[in-house]
């Protein structure tokens, strides 16, 4: 019998979504329409339509080595066409969030190829070469892994993952890189990634509503979501590998 | 009355507060004589980008204000989220709470009674103000900082 994964337990709407998002046969749904050329303002590597640099000649160039892994991997375009590498990170707000930090990279790893992705406590950073990590971000932005208020685009001080909400219901950023738009309700991005102002607004879409948002989240939060200790299925899980371990540490013999 | 414990109290709002609502609530407080000492806590947010590859970039941020309390301005280096406060007397928590519901609307909030504010001398208090420091402005301003804490006299 072929192997099936599992992705990971729990009876909660909470696992099902972390299940659906690294499921590479679930199509992501797609809720909002940020063009190429505003990813790529917002990543503020390269200016929108000029060539990509490159970190070394194409693959067809250079010559490859011999080597059998090489015969059995096929390259990305990225890598293909001797891109840099480049990065996208986001900061995930514990507030009911979409995405988090963990789930991003194993979605990442299950999802797209070529991928470097790195898990730090409230953000997440993805780098592969800048072809590919333009069209990677792309579909991270535009479908229900992203909204305009609970997850920001921040390259440097990430910080507000842990924090209250402002009092318009978007995550704390000390550079403001996106704001809410009072009469329109549009999250706009004024500063690209790392902090530097952009010369045009980029129009991310409208938060989505704590309805949405309960419903799609990733994170267990007691308070504003659903409790992890509600999830009778992940709480066993963990439970059993916490025993297990505990028990491995102190070498037990059959 | 040099080893008198005042009492001190916490305003814990649910959500990050913006300059205006913390204008409002200010105003409300500040014209009460029973409130001896204010502290507004939050998350900093700098002038000029602090690191990064854009450092040094200037750092427009709409809650980055000058606000103005009993006439006095003050400009704002954080995102308020707690409100420290200490009092005369325990007289005037009512009054605070009526404060705090008067402007906070659309969330909730919690008074917390406690200890929060710096009661002795930290070492970089010492090296700033010498031995002889005033109790009073202790635990107001960062000693780092060059900045000084605001003085209301409107209502003495």
């Amino acid at each position: 019998m072929a192997y099936k994964p599992q992705y990971g337990p729990g009876s909660t709407v909470v696992a099902e979504n972390r299940r659906k998002y690294m499921n590479p046969g679930y199509k992501l749904e797609t809720i909002r329409d940020v063009t190429d050329e505003d990813i790529v303002l917002v990543m503020g590597h390269r200016a929108p339509g000029s060539a990509y640099p490159t970190a070394h000649p194409p693959l067809a160039e250079q010559g490859e080595p011999d080597c059998p892994i090489r015969k059995i991997v096929t390259p990305t375009e990225g890598a293909k066409a001797g891109d840099r590498v480049r990065y996208i990170q986001f900061a995930d707000s514990m507030y009911n969030a979409p995405s988090q930090p963990y789930l991003r990279s194993y979605l990442e790893a299950y999802r797209f190829r070529g991928v470097d992705p790195g898990t730090l406590s409230g953000r997440q950073i993805v780098e592969c070469r800048e072809r590919d990590l333009e069209k990677y971000a792309k579909e991270l932005v535009n479908t229900e892994l992203f909204d305009p208020a609970r997850v920001g685009i921040r390259g440097a001080t990430v910080h507000g993952h842990s924090l209250r909400l402002d009092e318009d219901g978007m995550m704390f950023d000390m550079l403001q890189r996106c704001v809410l738009d009072k009469k329109d309700g549009v999250v706009k991005y004024v500063k690209n990634q790392i902090g530097e102002a952009l010369d045009r607004e980029v129009k991310v879409g409208k938060p989505m509503d704590e309805k949405w948002l309960k419903a799609h989240t990733t994170i267990y939060h007691a308070v504003v979501g659903t409790a992890y200790r509600d999830d009778a299925e992940a709480l066993e899980y963990i439970q059993r590998i916490h025993a297990l371990r505990t028990k491995y540490g102190f070498m037990p013999k059959e | 009355m040099k080893d008198a414990i005042y009492p001190q109290v916490r305003v814990a709002p649910e959500r990050l507060l913006n300059p205006e609502t913390v204008e409002q609530l200010l105003n409300r407080l500040a014209a009460n004589p029973g409130i001896r000492r204010i502290l507004l806590k939050g998350q900093s947010i700098p002038a000029t980008v602090p690191y990064g590859p854009a450092r040094g970039a200037v750092n427009p941020h709409s809650r980055r204000q000058t606000i103005r309390v009993l006439g006095e301005e003050i400009q704002l280096h954080t995102h308020v989220g707690m409100i420290d406060m200490e009092l005369e007397t325990d007289e005037v928590l009512p009054a605070i709470r009526a404060a705090c519901e008067e402007v906070f609307t659309k969330f909730t909030f919690r008074i917390q009674q406690g200890r929060f504010m710096k009661t002795k001398p930290t070492v970089s208090d010492y090296a700033k103000y010498g031995p002889n420091a005033d109790e009073i402005l202790l635990g107001l301003v960062d000693p780092k900082s060059r900045k000084g804490p605001v003085i209301l006299q409107g209502y003495r």
